[in-house]
């Protein structure tokens, strides 16, 4: 049983569709578990590969949890649980949210675009001036 | 080498979180400890399985979690709230009755 990888264990319960708040902390508590099989199997004299091959075992294989996970519905996001209402909404959604879109990303960069605008203004402003100094050196000149 | 549970161990996990848990708190780790004490190691679980059971449960209502610092590391306690003891009650009514009447057809010579 190879040792378990709890990083590729909570990407797989995220893969199944469980929630993230649910998989942080399951996964918390896989890894407390582990930890303590592993100090009672150094306490019964085991040596370090031995523990934690007898470890990994006792705990089970990771796609068995993940399927055990998996079949608990109620842990799931709503996405999962009603799949063809997702498949509905989301896209839905989208298209409502896209009017709104450039607003919510000028309000995230606020301060780039006034400083963008305030250049643009300057810029406007000293070509303008050129063309008046142009227009009335011709006019008067 | 601990044997297999069979295909109708389905819900018997449950069972026992929960009366487990009716006796005191516990974290996950004890209470497989627990379970293999209490049954004699005749029921082997897969140690992580435990975990979707209690979320679950908990989701239900019928347990309850806090963290709780021990011995410089933080455990999540699972507790019985009320709704998990009746849950608990009806789960043990269940299964005297199904055990009474397996017990019922293994035990009558016409069956045997």
């Amino acid at each position: 049983m190879p040792e378990p990888d709890f990083k590729m264990l909570a990407r797989r319960m995220l893969d199944e569709g469980v929630r993230p708040r649910v998989v942080r902390r399951a996964v918390g508590e896989i890894r407390d578990h582990y930890e303590d099989l592993l100090v009672a199997a150094r306490e019964d004299g085991l040596g370090d590969r031995q523990a934690r091959r007898q470890a990994a075992q006792a705990l089970g294989h990771p796609e068995r949890i993940v399927a055990a996970m998996s079949a608990e519905r109620g842990l799931k996001t709503w996405a999962f649980r009603y799949p063809r209402l997702a498949i509905v909404v989301y896209p839905l959604a989208c298209l409502a949210l896209v009017p709104a879109a450039p607003i919510v990303a000028g309000v995230d960069h606020a301060q780039a675009l006034a400083r963008w605008g305030a250049s643009l203004l300057a810029a406007g402003l000293v070509t303008a001036g050129l063309l008046l100094v142009m227009q009335l050196s011709i006019l008067f000149g | 080498m601990a044997r297999s549970n069979p295909p109708f161990m389905s819900g018997v996990p449950e069972l026992l979180l929960l009366r487990l848990l009716k006796q005191r708190e516990m974290y996950g780790y004890e209470l497989v400890r627990a379970i293999r004490e209490v049954t004699g190691e005749a029921i082997s679980l897969g140690e992580g399985v435990i975990y979707p059971v209690l979320h679950s449960l908990e989701r239900d209502g019928a347990l309850k979690a806090r963290r709780k610092g021990v011995g410089g590391r933080t455990r999540v306690y699972y507790s019985l709230t009320k709704k998990g003891a009746t849950r608990l009650e009806r789960l043990q009514n269940d299964w005297h009755r199904i055990r009474g009447g397996i017990t019922t057809v293994l035990e009558s010579p016409g069956h045997a």
